[in-house]
């Protein structure tokens, strides 16, 4: 039986292999760093403190990669949270949205009576149109040339859901994905830095603020995320790489080859299909089904430019990558006061802004090829629920930082590195203040560093902006949706395809499916 | 006396819809609340000798049929192409767009050849998306959450002929609904200038910067006037836009409707549950079998209705609906031309129009300052000189010049507002933007008429100030327009239509909101 290769060995890419070797299929994975798991991991900052590098929180698994890949037989736990975020507004004031509705309507009453009354109705509509989306993500988008029956069926299903949410809620979801989350949000909650807290979910890792038409979008999609797993379960004990260490297993298990330090330079290929790849350093594998768990584009590139159509060359080379969000890992002496906040209110992503409008000015820099003076920051403390990742008393901080451009106008990151992290402190001290005493370590990863690191394009964490016109049926592109590409034999399994958006395994997953069905 | 139709508002959609109706044989009246007839598409005389197109000023949408059908150039319609766009550039060079596409390209081709090449390609993209729009612009939009299988039928058919296009088209029309201007232009051209004046059209009369997703859309709506050849392209009409409005009322006078001005309504009659009439301020009561309104729905719902009449969700549509005007007009006479020291002297360049837009950072930074509420202080502006077309509108050898300025945001920052002092300021920050590449206008203006969001919510009754009746954002297009549910030009008032920029398909001197909606209150009045 020939090889089937996988390129990159990141959440996709694992849960691909893995599924594919499950049935029988004999699989390499190549991985171009010296250790898999792609944004999924977590490495030592400093001596006796470990942070997640990249990602800080995972998925949720989709509960269906989850289950097929046992991976709780493969010691695989996560640290329930039920605080789903704590918004500080730089005052002194946190409130927490749990994923409990009464607790969280107590604590909005603090602030906002009008926003507590709504929540429910809020949360309630919210989840509903959630599972719409959530309905269409397990599957293959159709093809809009010649749709087989079977996805003509799908999509009558997903259209009969549609309409089984009535009218009020089926206008609601059409107003909610063109919109610019400001809006949406305001129709809901009154609180600024709560307002700003959910707004964030639109513009996260993307190149909009949150006045930007279509970050409606971006929020119907977490939301859709959040009902298609268990939204408690986003932190693996010993951090994100402990999810990257049960796929490993899941994946040995299941017989995938494992290479690392493999960088994969060309995708061979002939008229009949692709012969294998040729690796970085000169050598090459070879293999009929290649599977690239690498973003879209950078596949394409691999590419011999004369077997990929001219459409398709050029829409690959404008499919959209501007990363815009940075990461900082902190390695604390102690924990940071809140002000207002306890300890269980501070074991979740706290979103800082004082308002949407804080968030709009700190992406007005991106736009000119600036990192934000002042940017919108997401911190995790995980160690508050996990003491095994720092020494005792002591804590690390991760945190995602927006907006950090991957080209600077003026300037290298070479230079910029350190005044960033300068504005990003400066930032976190308001929220947190006195936070910069405590700083034992600090490191900077830019958009730049993502791609140099990580290999995605661009340093987009999402592997391609999450807009209209790149999802569903043109993720990455029309007609080149279902996993395949124009390279006979060459399938893309990547976060960009479809569905991506946060390490839940699903375009992993689906594309292990379709390429079982037709490869 | 009783009428078969009240339109309320004499702007050309609700004078279109009136005239249609009229020709169907129905007794209409049409109520403007002002002593002159049009709306926002209104000429007037603001300076002794110097007559301006107030608000509008450029006809390019207006729909072929109307024109047909009100055999509007019997009535005096007159276009008169308006040919080229130049822009001049912060080099001290320029860039020259005229219709002539070859000349377009030969100039496009002096600043970049890729783009000259680019051109072709993008202009025939276009023309693929115009020809795939245009049957939606005249379609009653379908209710998605109905069951009305005639609607459904619609939907399907765009789907259809969505299938049916090539591989480029089909991925453009998705880009150019959900894209901004930027992005989708970036797929082609490289040249600043002009991407910049390019992405112009995508963000006229919307609270958008040309980075905004959803800007590539009001790019095609304003494209579609450029795409039916050379006499439909981007004009004037002689004797300014209101020309446009007095052809449409002489047709509907023609067919019988009656007119009149200085009628302002106070509120919408209703009887059981239906419209049946207006009262106007005056306190005279008309009847009618049906009423039209053709302003906004603010006014119609919010001010001319008490809104406990109405269901609580369709309030709630009306009340979200969003306006947010983001322009403002400057209407300036001249004693003499503008010099352009890009392009020096009179000549050819100044009869089209003069787009100040340099740069794509110049047109975003614009926005940013208009976002956090100010005016921007180096605006996008759109000029023209409709007297180097029709010298009847100022006195020999003086001009009037119309520049559109983007952005002056309706909603200033907490503190501030739209006075004297600002509006005087606003208009300071247009000449200042101007002068940067025609120094002379300074010395040059008579008169000069400032027209800020608060100025066009007063005179022209549009709420905000949004020129177009409401933003023409995703979310407020097609079957979401005005209100979800509502887009059929019906409200939740028997008797009671809309027909007004704020409908399907929205804004423009297009007047297919008022055709279109003349037609579903006859083929309703057939059930």
């Amino acid at each position: 039986m020939s090889a089937t290769l996988v390129i990159g060995g990141g959440v996709n890419g694992l849960v691909c292999a893995t599924l594919l070797a499950r049935a029988g299929r004999r699989v390499t994975l190549l991985e171009q760093r010296d250790a898999v798991g792609g944004a999924a991991i977590t490495r030592e900052l400093t001596t006796g403190f470990r942070v997640p590098a990249a990602a800080h929180d995972v998925g949720p698994l989709r509960a269906d990669v989850a289950r097929d890949l046992n991976l709780n037989t493969h010691g695989l736990e996560f640290v329930p949270r039920e605080a789903w975020m704590t918004a500080l507004d730089g005052h002194g004031h946190a409130v927490t949205l749990w994923h409990d509705v009464a607790k969280t309507r107590a604590s909005l009453a603090q602030f906002s009576q009008a926003d507590a009354d709504r929540w429910p109705a809020f949360v309630d509509a919210r989840a509903k149109l959630g599972r719409v989306v959530a309905s269409i993500l397990p599957h293959t988008p159709p093809s809009i040339d010649s749709p087989a029956p079977r996805e003509l069926w799908r999509l009558l299903q997903t259209a009969r859901q549609f309409r089984a949410l009535g009218a009020a809620d089926g206008y609601r979801l059409l107003r909610w994905g063109p919109m610019p989350v400001a809006d949406l949000v305001a129709e809901h909650v009154e609180t600024p830095s709560v307002a700003a807290a959910l707004a964030a979910d639109g513009v996260f890792g993307a190149m909009l603020g949150p006045w930007s038409a279509g970050s409606g979008l971006l929020f119907l999609l977490h939301a859709a995320n959040q009902c298609a797993g268990d939204p408690r379960l986003v932190w693996p004990r010993g951090g994100p790489g402990a999810l990257t260490a049960a796929l490993v297993r899941a994946a040995e298990q299941a017989g995938v080859t494992i290479r690392t330090g493999a960088r994969v330079a060309e995708v061979l290929s002939d008229n009949t299909g692709t012969r294998g790849v040729r690796l970085a350093d000169g050598t090459t594998v070879d293999g009929t089904t290649i599977v690239s768990g690498i973003d879209p584009k950078t596949t394409y590139a691999l590419c011999d430019p004369m077997t990929l159509p001219s459409e398709v060359r050029w829409r690959a080379r404008n499919y959209r990558t501007a990363g815009t969000l940075a990461k900082v890992n902190l390695a604390l002496s102690a924990l940071p006061v809140v002000p207002g906040a306890d300890r269980e209110q501070l074991a979740t992503r706290i979103r800082m802004a004082a308002d949407v409008d804080a968030m709009e000015r700190a992406f007005d820099h991106v736009k000119y090829g600036a990192f934000s003076p002042s940017p919108w920051l997401e911190a995790l403390i995980p160690s508050l629920g996990d003491p095994s990742l720092a020494p005792p008393g002591a804590h690390v901080m991760s945190i995602y930082a927006q907006y950090a451009p991957h080209t600077l106008r003026e300037g290298t990151w070479e230079t910029a590195r350190a005044p960033f992290l300068a504005a990003v402190l400066e930032t976190l001290d308001r929220f947190m203040p006195g936070v910069r005493s405590l700083i034992v370590e600090a490191e900077v990863l830019t958009p730049a560093d993502l791609e140099r690191e990580w290999g995605m394009a661009g340093g987009h964490i999402h592997h391609g902006e999450l807009a209209l016109d790149q999802l569903f049926t043109m993720r990455p592109l029309l007609n080149w949706s279902q996993y395949r590409t124009p390279v006979k034999g060459l399938w893309l399994c990547s976060a960009g395809t479809h569905p991506g958006l946060g390490l839940t395994g699903g375009s992993g997953a689906n594309a292990a499916r379709e390429i079982l069905a037709r490869g | 006396m009783r009428y078969d139709a009240i339109v309320i508002g004499g702007g050309h959609n609700g004078l279109t819809c009136a005239a249609y109706l009229a020709k169907a044989g129905r007794k209409t009246l049409v109520l403007e609340r002002r002593h002159v007839l049009g709306g926002a598409a209104v000429t007037e005389e603001v300076f002794p000798g110097y007559k301006f197109s107030v608000c509008s000023y450029v006809v390019s949408l207006l729909r072929p049929e109307i024109i047909r059908d009100l055999d509007l150039p019997a009535h005096g319609l007159e276009l008169l192409p308006l040919d080229g766009t130049l822009t001049p550039m912060l080099n001290g060079d320029y860039l020259w767009r005229m219709n002539d596409h070859n000349k377009s390209r030969r100039e496009i081709a002096r600043h970049s050849r890729k783009d000259a090449d680019a051109y072709d390609d993008y202009g025939m993209a276009m023309v693929e998306m115009g020809r795939f729009a245009k049957p939606i612009l005249s379609m009653t939009p379908p209710d998605p959450m109905s069951l009305d299988p005639r609607g459904l039928l619609d939907l399907l058919s765009v789907g259809k002929r969505f299938r049916g296009m090539r591989y480029h088209d089909k991925v453009n029309q998705v880009q150019l609904l959900t894209m901004s201007a930027v992005d989708f232009l970036d797929q082609w051209f490289e040249t600043d200038a002009l991407k910049a004046t390019m992405s112009a059209s995508g963000i006229i009369g919307t609270f958008l910067g040309v980075r905004s997703p959803g800007t590539a859309y009001v790019l095609l709506h304003h494209y579609m006037g450029e795409i039916d050849g050379a006499f439909r392209s981007w004009g004037l009409s002689r004797g300014g836009t209101g020309a446009v409005s007095n052809a449409i009322a002489g047709a509907a006078r023609r067919f019988g409707a009656e007119i009149r001005t200085e009628a302002p309504v106070a509120h919408i009659l209703m009887k059981n549950g239906r419209a049946t009439g207006v009262a106007l301020e005056n306190g005279d009561e008309i009847q009618a079998d049906i009423v039209v309104s053709s302003v906004d729905p603010r006014l119609t719902f919010e001010r001319f209705m008490n809104t406990k009449d109405l269901p609580d969700d369709f309030v709630q549509g009306v009340k979200r609906y969003k306006y947010r005007g983001s322009s403002g007009k400057v209407n300036l006479a001249l004693d003499a031309l503008p010099d352009f020291t890009c392009l020096p002297g009179p000549g050819e360049h100044l009869r089209g129009a003069i787009s100040i837009s340099p740069s794509v950072d110049y047109m975003e930074r614009a926005y940013d300052e208009a976002k956090h509420g100010a005016f921007s202080s180096r605006p996008y502006i759109d000029i023209v000189i409709p007297t180097l077309s029709d010298a009847s509108l100022a006195p020999p050898g003086k001009h009037v010049m119309s520049c559109f300025v983007q952005y002056a945001p309706y909603h200033l920052k907490p503190g501030d507002m739209w006075d004297d002092a600002r509006r005087e300021a606003f208009g300071d920050a247009v000449i200042d933007a101007i002068a940067v590449h025609a120094p002379n206008i300074r010395n040059i203006i008579r008169h000069r008429q400032v027209l800020t969001p608060l100025d066009i919510e007063r005179t022209f009754g549009l709420s905000e100030g949004n020129i177009f009746q409401g933003e023409l954002s995703l979310e407020q297009l097609f079957f979401l327009r005005p209100v979800p549910g509502w887009a059929q030009y019906a409200t939740p008032i028997d008797k009671l239509y809309m027909c007004g920029s704020a409908t399907h398909p929205g804004g423009g001197i297009m007047g297919a909101p008022g055709k279109n909606a003349a037609e579903k209150i006859l083929k309703d009045a057939k059930r």
